[in-house]
């Protein structure tokens, strides 16, 4: 007997069908998979053959062949397990009644029949919907992911029997997962630009960072509170729209990283990886690649602490995905996209003892300062268009109450920014001052004759390049979006230059 | 065939034994011709031989070479030989000189201090070589960075005569980031060095440079030293030279006047004012008042609140954002209104300190 049932394969963040076929027919007792298997997947024929017989389903001494198909593809991964026992139990004749092309099956499952939970079924059960299938058996620790797709009738299942029972249409009581006491994670006090002391520059930098989507780089002395404040950047960033939420929650359900969460997506993302990360870790990778800290950080912020620290090679592999917003990686098995639509921000100490250029305390000689700087690579650093320092703080500002405006005010305003923003480049394929391509800045950072002749004077005083050059010029847009004046005014520019970013002739001094 | 140059680079000679060779001989070329025998007998075995073997060298097209590229060759037996060098205890038997050496007698003053300086030292360095070139004292300093640098850079802005005593070669310019220095100070003055051109530095040179810098000068000012540093060799020097040495005085915890505040411990003169110590030089002219920037100029109402705010000190960003209390878009446009009237200047990215 024969029977086919639906599951699928991550490629990316997307989910590709995948039909599991069974066949039972006399002759020599083989089980035998093929199509394109990893050796997991391989594997998957004794966890199928000994857990189908724990839940009280003994294979006879019969031929039973599995393909999955489409064979082009190589499969990989845990999920085949469920839907290759079922589509065995159905071509046994164990499921008489069931409508298996109804459902979506995926799963990992035990030798004693218990169904693990597996990676990516977010993005597989909305695939499924699609594809116009409407019920779906999942891992009941995925239910809750696998929830979020409207429409769509999800079960999520302990172990072989129970969806066994479900198949066959029997009476089936689901299983309320143990709430979890801190349900709503979402709602939990989020790190607010209020608790920040001092640093008036650098968090009005990161004011004007977030609303223009510019990149930023805070250099500062040990101790003064860089991580502090990039870890504040979230907050007052604008929230996330529904599809973002739905396309976060999908990359976060790839990497596994679900089932901490709890829900859906509501909180931009803010990730950290130790300057030790391999390029790998950075953009995604392994033989099926994974979605590295970019792609976690889509829609979010990317902070990298210790900046100098990061080997040059993971810091190159940014630039790409930093012009283009998304990450491209390409295996022998394909190509995958991930995306990669992140803010990054930046930190670092001015020199190895962090306290150059004050002079009194600085122990490093000129070479070692170069030296450190010097391993930051220029091209990353060119697409870095706020650059500020963060001075350490005053005592009687640490004890000092907590004055400043709280992160929902702050955001308040970004949001304004962002909706002139978007207004303006209604007709574009950019929506923020940041991505202004060059040939459109004279378009929309039009200035006077007096700007021009400030700007010039400005151009040779700091050696400025045109790359540079066209960096001050759009974060000067975003200074007037944020007053919402239609033009950009000397105080824009004035400002703009201050957040200029680091120019090598300052680290070099006579 | 000059003689001096062939004695110069005879390997494996101390200054002082050629020194002594000629005062016995009467003269280089003496030594040159004298026979094996009295040689050997005058100057032992060892550098006898060290001096026939450097016979055996081309030395003349060698001279004839450096001479195309510029560079002069003195030893204490020529005239042009700076007569303040003669008289130090240990003076350089070879002297290369690259530009013109100033004409005696005048007055030079070194000024010496940390390669890693704070803006004041740089400051103050500045302000003093260029007061000084002004009166048409030589600055004599290493062309380091950091004060050394400053101190020529004050001399050539002034239009004055300066001279840098190298720890390599005349021809070779370390470090690299003076290079424009460098040729500026060629053209108001001279480099020099006891060193064969082409010689590369090296870390055991530089105490020995600081010796002809004090031997060069009447007085040598140390604006900022470390507790351990180069300019205190120098300012050791100068006192067993009997030279006058000065140092500039700073604030007690910091680390760059440690040295400068041991010395005036010590008994060294204080650069408390910069027109006081010209006085004090006996090159004072009375004349043309500076007068001081800022006081008598236009400046609107928030420029000159932060004006006040800044000092020698550098002040970053987030230090005036709350001194002066002003909004982000605010002080930058009144920071750069005072910029552009040149009464401040950024010294570091979004560090500002008062022009004078």
């Amino acid at each position: 007997m024969y029977s086919i049932v639906s599951t699928a394969i991550i490629q990316g963040i997307k989910a590709v069908p995948v039909s599991v076929e069974a066949d039972v027919s006399s002759g020599m007792p083989v089980f035998e998979m093929v199509g394109f298997l990893a050796s997991e997947v391989k594997e998957a024929k004794e966890r199928v053959r000994t857990a189908l017989r724990n839940s009280g389903f003994g294979l006879p001494a019969k031929r039973i062949t599995v393909n999955l198909a489409p064979a082009d593809i190589r499969k990989s991964g845990s999920g085949f397990d469920l839907p290759v026992a079922v589509a065995v139990l159905g071509a046994l004749g164990c499921l008489e009644g069931a409508e298996l092309s109804g459902f979506f099956i995926a799963g990992e499952v035990g030798l004693n029949g218990k169904v693990q939970p597996v990676r990516g079924v977010l993005p597989m059960v909305s695939g499924a919907k699609e594809r116009g299938i409407s019920r779906c058996i999942v891992p009941l620790a995925n239910r809750s992911e696998a929830q979020l797709v409207t429409g769509v009738q999800v079960y999520g299942v302990e172990s072989i029997c129970d969806a066994v029972q479900i198949l066959r249409g029997e009476h089936w009581e689901e299983k309320q997962p143990a709430e979890s006491s801190d349900r709503n994670t979402g709602e939990a006090r989020q790190p607010d630009f209020a608790d920040i002391r001092g640093q008036y520059l650098v968090k009005r930098a990161c004011e004007v960072a977030v609303s223009g989507r510019h990149n930023l780089l805070m250099i500062g002395q040990p101790g003064a509170g860089k991580t502090m404040l990039a870890m504040r950047i979230p907050s007052i960033l604008p929230p996330l729209t529904e599809s973002e939420q739905m396309e976060l929650s999908e990359i976060y359900s790839v990497s596994g990283l679900f089932a901490e969460r709890e829900g859906l997506m509501r909180v931009r993302p803010f990730r950290a990886p130790h300057h030790t990360v391999t390029v790998q870790g950075l953009t995604g990778g392994g033989a099926v690649p994974r979605p590295g800290e970019i792609s976690l950080a889509h829609k979010g912020v990317l902070f990298l602490d210790e900046l100098p620290e990061f080997l040059g090679q993971t810091l190159e592999v940014l630039r790409q995905p930093l012009e283009e917003r998304c990450v491209r990686l390409v295996r022998a098995y394909g190509s995958f996209e991930f995306p990669a639509d992140f803010m990054l921000v930046a930190a670092m100490n001015p020199c190895k003892c962090g306290y150059y250029p004050d002079m009194q305390r600085c122990r490093c000689s000129q070479s070692a300062i170069e030296r450190y700087v010097g391993r930051i690579s220029r091209p990353l650093l060119d697409r870095v268009d706020i650059c500020v320092e963060a001075p350490p703080l005053a005592f009687d500002e640490l004890n000092r109450a907590g004055d400043g405006e709280t992160s929902e005010q702050i955001r308040a305003r970004v949001m304004e920014a962002w909706r002139i923003q978007k207004e303006r480049y209604r007709g574009e394929n950019f929506s923020h001052n940041s991505q202004i391509p060059a040939e459109s800045i004279r378009r929309y950072c039009a200035l006077d004759a007096e700007q021009e002749r400030y700007m010039e004077e400005i151009y040779r005083r700091l050696e400025l390049t045109a790359r540079s050059y066209h960096k001050l010029l759009k974060v000067a847009r975003t200074l007037a979006d944020m007053e919402q004046s239609e033009r950009i005014l000397m105080r824009h520019l004035t400002e703009a230059v201050c957040y200029r970013s680091l120019d090598k002739k300052f680290w070099e001094r006579g | 065939m000059n003689y001096g140059y062939w004695l110069a680079q005879a390997d494996g000679i101390s200054d002082r034994v050629r020194r002594k060779l000629v005062e016995e001989a009467g003269s280089a070329e003496d030594v040159y011709f004298l026979p094996e025998r009295s040689l050997k007998m005058l100057a032992g075995e060892t550098v006898a031989e060290r001096l026939l073997l450097a016979k055996k060298n081309d030395t003349e097209a060698d001279y004839v070479r450096i001479g195309a590229a510029g560079i002069s060759f003195l030893t204490p037996e020529d005239e042009a030989y700076p007569a303040r060098l003669r008289q130090i205890f240990d003076p350089p038997y070879a002297l290369y000189v690259k530009g013109r050496l100033p004409v005696r007698p005048d007055k030079s003053v070194a000024i010496v201090g940390a390669r890693m300086c704070s803006e004041y030292g740089r400051v103050v360095a500045e302000r003093l070589a260029h007061c000084l070139a002004q009166k048409g004292v030589c600055i004599v300093s290493g062309l380091a960075r950091g004060i050394d640098a400053a101190g020529h850079r004050g001399a050539v802005d002034a239009g004055g005569v300066t001279c840098a005593v190298l720890g390599c070669g005349v021809d070779v310019c370390y470090p690299r980031a003076n290079e424009r220095l460098y040729g500026e100070i060629l053209d108001r003055g001279c480099i020099l060095s006891e060193y064969p051109p082409g010689t590369q530095p090296r870390p055991g040179y530089f105490p020995q440079r600081n010796r002809i810098i004090a031997g060069l000068v009447d007085a040598v000012v140390v604006v900022e030293a470390k507790e351990r540093s180069g300019s205190l060799i120098t300012a050791d020097l100068a006192i067993e030279q009997g030279r006058d040495v000065y140092a500039v005085p700073g604030r007690m915890h910091d680390a760059l006047s440690a040295g400068c505040n041991g010395l005036i411990r010590q008994g060294a003169g204080i650069v408390s004012n910069i027109e006081d110590f010209v006085r004090e030089l006996g090159v004072w002219t009375e004349g043309e008042q500076k007068q001081s920037a800022g006081e008598n100029l236009s400046l609107e109402k928030e420029e000159r609140l932060v004006y006040s705010c800044v000092d020698l000190r550098p002040r970053g960003l987030e230090e005036l954002l709350q001194k002066t209390g002003l909004s982000m878009p605010v002080l930058a446009e009144s920071l750069t209104g005072l910029l552009r009237k040149g009464v401040i200047r950024e010294v570091f990215k979004n560090d500002y300190i008062r022009q004078c």
